[in-house]
């Protein structure tokens, strides 16, 4: 068995559609992630049963099972009750299986800002509410943005597991082509490349806000 | 101006404080000494809320405080300022930034009155140069003083010191020291927890010796410091000094 490095040129145009679709998957699955993350970091972090219990078997039921199982699980069932297509049914369980780990990195980050800090807001006066959104918040996304990173780049890579129900993202097409001209190698060397571009341009990224953030003075 | 009346307050089964009663009249400097335990911070916590107690009262200006009521607490700490042992800057805003934080987010006051006011208070404590810089880039004694600049920002009937200088080096207490002797004598109503005998001596109307949760002794500083009635007084002095 050779290695035809020609058809990594040939066949690179056909992943282009695949390479939007991971785009698309992993984008809506992050951002849904992040407001999930969010909302479920408040609540754990509440002290009322009725808020914090739900937030904790959320967590509980996401970490706790493999994501290809969610995945499976949330194609089936919402094909079933809202007669999803398989693509939303990839997002929505992309996104809530992110939501679970992001509210886990917010959660830590809000807990790392000192007592003092809020202590000081409320002395001022101001109310929880806005000590949480003036002096906690904008401390704690900065204290998270490493995290996130990391999380973001677990979540694109992951959009790879959407490939189970169908979505032709970058895996499924490299099979799929793989196995019609026997040159599966190359093709999922191609899905490789497109992946190590996409990570490498959110580390980038990253880097450059937390860069950014740092220079702006932190104590 | 402050009255706290038979206050007591429980940590779970620890009674930290047993039953204070404190007045602080207007433009007096009140200062409480104490050994480490005594209760004395756990007190100014109290008058600010930022504890709770399970008995007593604390009255300022005649209205007495209900712990349950938020709102009336927020209203209350926006007239009573509080700077803290550590400081507790907030470290993503510029000096300027924290100073009008609270007037502008608390009491609604427009951006360039607040920026107008927020330099003039960082002029009072020696640090107009500094408005752009960011917390972490200051010393201890700078970010104290920042800290009372905040504080006399939301133009406070009446500051509370926690501890203000034990977080210091010892070459930057002075300079935090001398703001406060400069506040004493502009006429501000201040409530000071601190280990400073000296400082006390020179600044203080009234010290109040605390012991165990309870107020020992109080007086003049030179009936405290130089007569003390208390053996308990008698007995801590002579270790501080």
């Amino acid at each position: 068995m050779t290695y035809d490095f020609k058809a990594l040129m040939d066949f690179f145009p056909y992943f282009l559609p695949a390479a939007w679709l991971t785009i698309v998957v992993s984008f809506f699955g992050i951002v849904l992630g992040v407001v999930l993350g969010l909302l479920t970091a408040f609540a754990r972090i509440s002290s009322k049963p009725v808020f914090n219990l739900p937030a904790r078997f959320y967590i509980f039921v996401i970490r706790g099972t493999p994501l290809l199982l969610q995945i499976l699980f949330l194609y089936y069932s919402l094909r079933g009750i809202f007669n999803f297509e398989a693509m939303t049914s990839a997002i929505v369980a992309l996104g809530v299986h992110n939501g679970a780990y992001i509210a886990e990195i917010f959660r830590g980050a809000i807990q790392s800002i000192a007592v003092g800090q809020m202590e000081a807001a409320r002395s001022l006066g101001m109310t929880y509410r806005k000590a949480i959104l003036r002096i906690v918040l904008p401390q704690a996304f900065k204290r998270a943005i490493p995290s996130l990173g990391n999380q973001f780049i677990i979540a694109l890579k992951d959009s790879s597991l959407a490939s189970a129900i169908t979505i032709k993202e970058l895996l499924l097409k490299a099979q799929q082509l793989g196995a019609s001209n026997f040159k599966m190698m190359e093709m999922l060397t191609i899905a490789a490349f497109f992946y190590l571009f996409y990570t490498s341009i959110f580390t980038w990224l990253f880097h450059k806000i937390e860069v950014k953030l740092s220079a702006s003075g932190n104590a | 101006m402050i009255t706290i009346k038979e206050l007591e307050k429980w940590f779970d089964q620890l009674h930290v404080l047993k039953g204070i009663d404190l007045t602080v009249n207007p433009s007096e400097v009140v200062v409480i000494i104490g050994a480490s335990g005594s209760g004395k911070s756990t007190l100014l916590r109290c008058i600010n809320f930022l504890e709770e107690f399970q008995k007593g009262e604390i009255v300022i200006e005649g209205k007495v405080i209900n712990q349950q009521d938020e709102k009336m607490i927020n209203e209350m700490r926006s007239r009573v300022g509080m700077v803290f042992q550590h400081f507790n800057l907030f470290p993503h805003m510029s000096v300027l930034q924290n100073v009008i934080e609270g007037p502008i987010q608390v009491k609604g006051m427009a951006q360039e009155e607040a920026v107008k006011m927020g330099r003039c208070y960082l002029d009072e404590v020696g640090l107009l140069d500094k408005e752009d810089a960011y917390p972490s880039m200051l010393s201890g004694g700078q970010k104290q003083r920042v800290a009372i600049a905040r504080a006399l920002a939301m133009e406070p009937l009446a500051i509370l010191f926690d501890e203000p200088t034990s977080a210091l080096d010892p070459e930057l207490v002075g300079e935090v020291l001398s703001v406060m002797k400069n506040l004493a004598r502009d006429g501000m109503t201040m409530v000071i927890v601190t280990h400073e005998m000296g400082f006390a001596r020179e600044v203080a109307d009234r010290v109040v010796y605390m012991d165990e949760g309870l107020i020992v002794e109080q007086g003049t500083p030179q009936q405290v410091f130089d007569s003390p009635q208390k053996e308990r007084t008698q007995s801590f002095l002579s270790r501080v000094r």
